[in-house]
């Protein structure tokens, strides 16, 4: 059986009709065609990789039918920089090495962008945020270190550029 | 020749080159490559340990629309096993029987997860329903899964026709070790049993088969080693090198060795692809990942040590027994890991004499694959706790029976045939103790303890080898050591290096082109290195065994020094120095410019040099052959190159529920001379992580029928980020004599050392209770079952 489904993502609207047993992330991987999300459990939801955020909330695409998803307005890594520039969370990854092989670095990314909506430096709330998504290469040392990076720079920042940062991408 | 300066890039923490794309989502990963009329492949495994394989019916499932083919093992019949000369080890000892096998199991299977059927459809999701739709029937016999019952002689075979269930045996003996133990003040005798641990790629494995007339078989793989994949799979499917093409995709999500064997699934893809005149592309999930690869360790040791009042030891004797599974993975056959663990026993320590004894047996378990640590992991358990029991007996302290038996002299060739190039032990236990605070930390225990708080310290010391040179390899895997690169300058003035190697998630990228920029006057901008495609790169055996940063960049700097001669011709030329000028070619390379060093006011840019030799050729010196690049190959002069790392860390145990605390942990590394100190600190992080997951939760657990339980990551558990503690690493080098930039590599040898650090530490914290680990995970149940055990027993 399948459905006419609409899905917003990146501010862009993906029309399809999907079987409905598609799964989210394949519909982003395959519909969309934006591969920067990334399955790495049996779909089970355990690693994380594939998180993304639908209206605002981080979600894990292979746990969610794409037809859950018609009308919602969802985010991937595709569209955490802006118009080039990246994200804080992004630059700050960058410059302490919160990043190995990379493959769960956009599950990662999506799930503490949301976290930091509502940031701390307290390093056992970071490490709670991201313990949905799991990095074998990482021991997440340097990725702790990526967040309390990424929450002195959004404290730098004026704080009408920070809303920007949370604001939801265009309106459905 | 410009003098020798040092390289200004080295030992700089800059960001990596690769992360730019990988940050914004747009890696290039395996499951990311389409090529037009591609089709899928999926797997039908066998849910059974050990079973005849009576029927296959797939007219249903070739009767679903959508769906190209169904193969199965009777399409193998007739053809080669697998398992040749060239993919199977050749050890030292007794390697008498060599495990048939084929691309798909043909007439019965010996694993769960064993694979019988192949589907290929038009789309992932038809895969699933035509795999359901495939009817096998089998014949179920009763497994052997445990090694030691395995040896028993009512125990069934793995292979009936070899009559019992070992497939290798080795011994290995010097010394006086029976005069040693007869002189010994305390011998201690010790059963340690490890459990099958390992680990998992973020990324599975994958491939993409294509094959038409004009470029033969193109293979895109999940894969370490291309090269040798290239040489195997066109022996396999008799095809000449220039009908063979393998190419690691730019971005691979993790490896840690599971991606080093030659696997069948990419014979199938690839056979299906020339047959189908249809690209192939295989995605594994994480089922098939767990029940697969990453399967390690899995080893019962039976340790003897003999010490000295002292706590100096005397010698060791060990029989190891090692389960490797079916023993069909090829390359490695599952008992490459397990010898080179033996040879590795006696680890850090001074040990005058040793005495191994190695068996390897087969079971009806997934073949061991290669895992970070490669073998030597149990046999750093096994080692430490009948330490921690001779410190006990001899009422001596885990540090000072350290620093008494840890290697002081270097080199220091072990009785095992390890020879331990250099390092310093003694400067890195004094700085581990430092960071934990070590004597004072003693005292709170002691106050803690008497308050029914649980503190305990641990120290684990581990050497890490640093590649394998061809002396080892090519009789050992049947493939060279050396590491191999190309450096090349483009006709614009940037260099490409173009390595053998093909790495993921190391940062080879930004290493090599600091290395190389380095050498060359260049910034690491003006470098880009390439990989993973066996058509442009020079021969390697692959990224394995720590030899990136000891092997491979070595090979980068050797090919740019070698274009500098040139490149001081050339300059010297373009800035007319008549032939007799004294020092006439003597330049150094800096900020983007040759400079002549008698008169730095003469300087050519590096640009220029490159756009003569390259694209302006008329105005080289006479007789100069036009280009630049050089291809160098660098081959470790020592048997062995070794990095010495201590780690220390405290805990704090909460008997009434088994659970710990780590309140602190530190490692004092060595990797001779960090290229970039960020990127040496992320491999011991990670190297860190997997050793305490593998210690404290990880476990491959099968039940009694061999089926496995733990083939979700929700049953087989790695760390999440609240499993872990945050690392302090302090650098202590001792530069590499060997490599050109005193560079070791670093990532293989960490989570030995840091699992006997964690258990340590949490053996130490327990000891009012007098508790002894004696198997591994150290799950707060265990924890718990050990306390109460101790408890019970006063």
């Amino acid at each position: 059986m399948s459905t006419q489904i609409e899905i917003t993502i990146n501010g862009d609207r993906y029309q399809g009709t999907v079987e409905n047993r598609t799964l989210l992330v394949d519909f982003i991987r395959e519909t969309a065609e934006l591969t920067g999300t990334h399955v790495g459990c049996a779909s089970e939801g355990r690693c994380g990789a594939c998180t993304v955020l639908m209206n605002g909330e981080a979600v894990k695409s292979c746990l969610l039918l794409a037809v859950q998803a018609d009308g919602f307005e969802v985010q991937t890594i595709e569209g955490l920089a802006n118009n080039g520039k990246l994200h804080p969370l992004q630059e700050a990854f960058w410059e302490n090495h919160g990043l190995q092989c990379g493959y769960c670095t956009p599950g990662m990314l999506m799930a503490l962008s949301e976290f930091l909506k509502n940031p701390s430096r307290d390093e056992h709330e970071i490490r709670t945020a991201m313990s949905g998504v799991l990095c074998p290469c990482t021991g997440y040392v340097h990725i702790v270190d990526s967040v309390k990076a990424a929450v002195d720079k959004l404290e730098a920042m004026d704080p009408h550029d920070r809303e920007q940062l949370f604001a939801p991408i265009g309106e459905v | 020749m410009g003098a020798e300066m040092k390289n200004p890039w080295v030992g700089k923490s800059i960001k990596r080159k690769e992360d730019e794309r990988l940050l914004k989502g747009q890696g290039q990963y395996m499951v990311d490559l389409i090529v037009p009329r591609m089709s899928h492949l999926g797997f039908v495994r066998s849910p059974h340990a050990s079973a005849t394989i009576k029927a296959i019916d797939a007219s249903k499932a070739l009767a679903l629309p959508g769906v190209d083919t169904v193969m199965t093992g009777e399409d193998f019949r007739g053809w080669k096993s697998v398992l040749s000369d060239n993919s199977i080890p050749n050890l030292p000892g007794d390697i008498t029987k060599r495990p048939e096998y084929w691309p798909l199991a043909l007439d019965d299977v010996k694993y769960a997860g064993d694979a019988v059927a192949a589907v290929v459809a038009r789309d992932k999701y038809t895969i699933e329903d035509a795999m359901d739709l495939i009817d096998i029937e089998y014949d179920v016999h009763i497994p052997v899964l445990d090694a030691e019952e395995a040896l028993k002689p009512d125990a069934p075979l793995v292979f009936p026709e070899w009559g019992d269930n070992i497939i290798y045996h080795q011994s290995m003996k010097s010394g006086d070790v029976d005069g040693a133990f007869a002189a010994a003040d305390l011998v201690v005798r010790e059963r340690v049993p490890v459990h099958r641990t390992g680990g998992q790629p973020m990324e599975m494995r994958g491939c993409l088969a294509k094959y038409d007339a004009a470029d033969g078989l193109v293979l895109w793989l999940t894969t370490q080693r291309p090269h040798i994949i290239r040489n195997l799979l066109a022996e396999y499917l008799d095809l000449p090198l220039d009908k063979v093409r393998v190419i690691q995709p730019k971005d691979m999500g993790g490896a840690f060795g599971t991606k080093a064997p030659f696997y069948r699934e990419d014979i199938v893809a690839s056979r299906l692809a020339m047959e189908l005149g249809r690209p192939v592309k295989w995605i594994e999930n994480r089922v098939e990942s767990l029940t697969n690869m990453g399967q390690e360790r899995d080893q019962v040791h039976y340790m003897e040590v003999a010490f000295k009042r002292d706590g100096s030891i005397l010698a060791m004797r060990d029989k190891i027994i090692s389960n490797i599974g079916d023993a069909r993975t090829a390359i490695y056959v599952g008992f490459a890991m397990p010898f080179v663990g033996s040879m590795y026993m006696t680890n850090g320590n001074e040990v005058p004499a040793a005495e191994v004894d190695l068996t390897c047996v087969v079971t009806n378990k997934a073949c061991i694959t290669p895992v970070r640590a490669f073998g030597s992991y149990a046999g750093r358990i096994a080692f430490d706790r009948v330490l921690n029991i001779a410190a006990r007996k001899l009422e001596l302290d885990q540090l000072e029976m350290r620093r008494k038996h840890c290697i002081k002299t270097f080199p220091y060739d072990t009785p095992l045939g390890v020879h331990v190039d250099s390092g310093d032990f003694m400067g890195s236990l004094e700085l581990a103790a430092e960071q934990v605070d070590y004597d004072r930390f003693r005292e709170r225990q002691i106050i803690a303890w008497g308050k029914g708080q649980y503190l305990g310290v641990g120290i684990g010391m581990g050497i890490e080898l640093s590649g394998m040179r061809s002396e080892v390899l090519v009789r050992m895997e049947h493939m060279p050591g050396f590491g191999s690169a190309t450096v090349r300058f483009d006709a614009h003035g940037k260099v490409q290096v173009s390595e053998g190697d093909s790495p993921h998630g190391q940062g080879h990228e930004t290493t090599f082109a600091q290395a190389v920029a380095g050498e060359l006057g260049l910034t690491p901008d003006d470098v880009y290195v390439t990989y993973g495609d066996t058509m442009s790169t020079p021969f390697s055996c692959g990224t394995l065994g720590s030899r990136g940063a000891s092997y491979t960049i070595s090979a980068a700097v050797m090919a740019a020094r070698a274009l500098r001669p040139k490149m001081s011709a050339i300059a010297a030329h373009m800035l007319e120095l008549p032939e007799e000028t004294p020092q006439r070619e003597d330049f150094l390379f800096l900020d983007g410019e040759a400079i002549w060093i008698p008169d730095d006011s003469k300087r050519v840019s590096i640009k220029k040099i490159a756009h003569v030799a390259l694209q302006a050729p008329i105005h080289l010196p006479p007789g100069m052959e036009a280009g630049l690049d050089h291809t160098s190959y660098y081959e470790a002069p020592s048997t062995g190159m070794h990095s010495c790392s201590v780690h220390a860390c405290t805990v704090e145990v909460f008997p009434e529920t088994g659970r710990f605390q780590i309140m602190k942990y530190a490692v004092i590394d060595d990797s001779g001379v960090p290229i970039n100190p960020m990127l040496v600190r992320g491999q011991i992080n990670g190297g860190v992580g997997m050793g305490i997951g593998n210690a404290t939760m990880e476990e491959y657990l099968y039940d009694a029928q061999g089926r496995q339980l733990t083939s979700t990551l929700r049953d087989y558990c790695i760390p999440s980020a609240l499993d872990l503690p945050y690392v302090d690493v302090v650098h202590h080098n001792s530069p590499s004599p060997h490599t050109p930039l005193g560079s070791k590599g670093k990532g293989e040898g960490v989570p030995g050392t840091s699992s006997s650090c964690l258990v340590n530490a949490i053996e130490n914290a327990l000891l009012p209770f007098g508790v002894e680990v004696t198997s591994l995970p150290l799950r707060p149940e265990k924890i718990w079952r050990l306390v109460q055990a101790a408890k019970a027993a006063t």
